[in-house]
């Protein structure tokens, strides 16, 4: 690859332009309203806001990854946090085991909606689809029946701290964090960079990938694609219950509400980030800057004013924009492989011919 | 013909009128007989017309294979921008209910326009244009109620009981009649079902499936405006958080009801039959004084139950058939069968 393919391929990739478009916005409205720099009122939220959309993000991507969709991000992300936050509140579990008993509770709901998916054989939006019915009624359910209003409001030692600390509050000696940054997008970067992993360097994310993009091909070159459907559905659930802990944690209680809003944002980042709805492509970091776009201009509206109403109407027609940018890139993409192919076949023929 | 008889035994639609039989016995005994009496009754039908619509709109997408997450956002943002002319603008009463009908089925329209546009899966244009809606929807009314009183003749419509039982109901009945007579003799419906069932053959056939789906989505946004209009007939006002509870109902009553979600087939009996058996539940749920997220719970596990049991009965259908000849050795990849499989992996 020579450098001015590289430079090519820097500038066309959308990332790039992300980056770009989220440094103009924050400048301009920076410079509009002095108030979006203030670390306690603007950047903190916005920051905690972004630290859960994007796990809810990755929770979607792992599934498109496949070429499949997951309905049921908010019922899983729900479970997840009503799992633990039962945890805490009748079992007197300490914050590591909470958490990790929300998540094997997400992982499971994602695990079963894979096996009816692989070995059903059933389309992933409506098995998801019923499963986000299913538990749309169960969450509620269960919570009035484990407490009496309907939310947990738990003193386990270290989730507030978890959820609501800054930066700013760990001091070494005197010297102290800066202000503003939540604890919370730690969490997140650990979770991207495990993802990451996984599909970079795991021969387990390989396969996923392979499957994504032509699923026969994968079958035929002896990967478990069944399996890996699974695997990607329970990794969903797994990252769901994660950023529902993650609300839980920062609002302070767990209530059935947690998860209603998630699934336009699960859709938002990967595909603002360059995700293949079609499978067989994913960006991690694509989907932080995707998630990190909308929520920086969500906050940026509020400050200027504009309702709950605006924003939906804005992040629904983001959301069509980005889907025809993502239907001509795979257009595009398309083209190039056809290219390919010809190519290859001429090189066949003439090996024939010689 | 004895042959066609046990088959009707056994479809969907009996089991669900015996379920409704079943539940309205048990009803009826829990509240003393009161469940039979003509205000209950009265009531029950007048709360089951709009969900029989909007499950019928729903079964309109599903039958080429799509979804139409914005049924109830496209309902409610017509039912307000309807209410907004007729109080604020001070357009008549019946101008306003035909008005709430035609946004219903532009924005189907516009639907089906985004998805052959983008050619992307209908469900994220829903899900897009359902924001967008419920935003507008937001924007539009705020958090007033537009009371009935502005539109007298409409509420006329609400409150008319021909024999006994609501009007709205008739209507939702007489519409799912000349549905299910246009599924079976109307040749665009049936192309509908051919571009559902199969697209490749369907284009082969020479049929448009890009016209299928904008028909499709254009009917099911023309039934979100009907049930607009009866919550225009029906309800006391329109405000916000008409159309927010749709979504469940919408789905439930079909799939409930045996249509195959991957497209193909519809079933206007079945999903009349369980909007039906849906009501019954939420009426169990006031009778025995639940929670109303039993409900929720209660449909969404008998849709995942029959989901997972569908899937298993037509496996065992067509498990015979599946024994085909083994294929040809295939033929270099040509450019065509390249792109028919990059059109299935992103259709799947």
């Amino acid at each position: 690859m020579s450098r001015s393919d590289r430079i090519g391929g820097i500038l066309s990739d959308n990332r790039t332009g992300l980056i770009a478009l989220i440094v103009v916005i924050v400048v301009l409205i920076g410079a509009l309203k002095p108030m979006f720099y203030s670390p306690q009122f603007v950047i903190n939220p916005m920051l905690t806001s972004i630290a859960i959309f994007t796990v809810v993000g990755l929770s979607q991507m792992v599934v498109l990854s496949v070429g499949q969709m997951n309905l049921a991000v908010g019922g899983m992300a729900a479970v997840g946090a009503m799992v633990a936050g039962i945890a805490f509140q009748d079992g007197d579990a300490p914050l590591l085991l909470g958490l990790a008993l929300g998540l094997v509770a997400g992982g499971a709901v994602g695990m079963l909606c894979g096996v009816i998916i692989a070995y059903g054989g059933v389309n992933s939006f409506v098995v998801t689809l019923a499963m986000s019915f299913a538990l749309l009624g169960l969450v509620p359910t269960i919570y009035a029946w484990v407490s009496p209003g309907s939310a947990i409001t738990v003193p386990t030692p270290g989730l507030s701290e978890l959820g609501r600390w800054q930066l700013s509050d760990l001091c070494i000696g005197d010297t102290c964090g800066p202000d503003g940054i939540p604890l919370l997008i730690f969490v997140t970067l650990i979770a991207m960079l495990v993802i990451w992993f996984l599909f970079a360097k795991l021969r387990v994310g390989r396969e996923t990938l392979l499957t994504g993009s032509n699923d026969r091909a994968a079958l035929l070159s002896a990967i478990p694609v069944p399996r890996r459907v699974v695997t990607v559905h329970t990794l969903s659930g797994l990252l769901a219950a994660l950023a529902g802990f993650m609300l839980g944690a920062s609002t302070g209680s767990f209530t059935p509400a947690i998860g209603q809003e998630f699934m336009l944002q699960s859709f938002l980042g990967p595909i603002l980030g360059g995700t293949l709805l079609a499978g067989g492509y994913v960006s991690v970091f694509g989907t932080f800057l995707g998630i990190t776009l909308t929520v920086i201009i969500r906050q940026g509206l509020l400050l200027f004013g504009v309702g709950i109403e605006g924003l939906n109407i804005l992040l629904g027609s983001i959301l069509l924009i980005a889907l025809s940018a993502d239907r001509i890139r795979h257009v595009v993409g398309q083209r190039a492989r056809l290219r390919a192919v010809r190519r290859a076949d001429t090189t066949i023929d003439e090996a024939v011919a010689a | 013909m004895k042959t066609r008889m046990g088959a009707m035994l056994r479809t969907q639609n009996t089991t669900l009128a015996v379920v409704i039989v079943i539940g309205t016995i048990i009803l009826t005994i829990q509240s003393d007989g009161r469940f039979l009496s003509p205000i209950s009754i009265q009531t029950f039908f007048q709360f089951l017309a709009i969900p029989i619509i909007i499950g019928l709109a729903q079964m309109a997408t599903l039958a080429v294979g799509q979804m139409n997450l914005a049924v109830g956002a496209i309902g409610g943002f017509a039912a307000c921008s309807a209410a907004i002319l007729i109080a604020d603008v001070g357009l008549p009463g019946w101008l306003g209910g035909i008005i709430a009908i035609v946004i219903g089925a532009v924005a189907g329209l516009l639907n089906g326009l985004i998805v052959v546009l983008t050619q992307i899966n209908g469900f994220v244009v829903t899900l897009a244009t359902m924001t967008i809606l419920a935003g507008a929807q937001y924007a539009i009314v705020g958090t007033r109620t537009i009371t009935a009183a502005s539109w007298p003749e409409l509420q006329a419509i609400g409150a008319a009981r021909p024999l006994g039982i609501p009007l709205i109901f008739w209507i939702a009945i007489a519409i799912a009649i000349l549905l299910a007579l246009g599924y079976r003799h109307m040749l665009v419906a049936r192309k509908m079902l051919a571009s559902g069932g199969n697209p490749l053959a369907a284009k082969l056939s020479g049929i448009s499936n890009n016209g299928s789906l904008v028909a499709a989505h254009t009917l099911s946004g023309l039934l979100c405006g009907i049930a607009a209009f009866l919550v225009l007939a029906s309800l006391p006002g329109a405000n916000k958080s008409i159309g927010g509870d749709w979504l469940l109902a919408s789905f439930a009553a079909p799939i409930i009801g045996g249509v195959s979600l991957v497209g193909g087939t519809v079933a206007v009996l079945g999903t009349v039959l369980a909007a039906t058996v849906i009501r019954l539940v939420d009426s169990a749920r006031a009778a025995f004084q639940l929670d109303p997220s039993w409900v929720n719970l209660v449909i969404g596990a008998v849709v995942l139950g029959t989901v997972a049991l569908d899937r298993v009965r037509t496996q065992r259908r067509t498990a015979p058939a599946r024994r085909r000849p083994p294929a040809p050795p295939a033929p270099a990849p040509t450019p065509a069968a390249l792109t028919r499989t990059i059109d299935e992996g992103a259709g799947a």
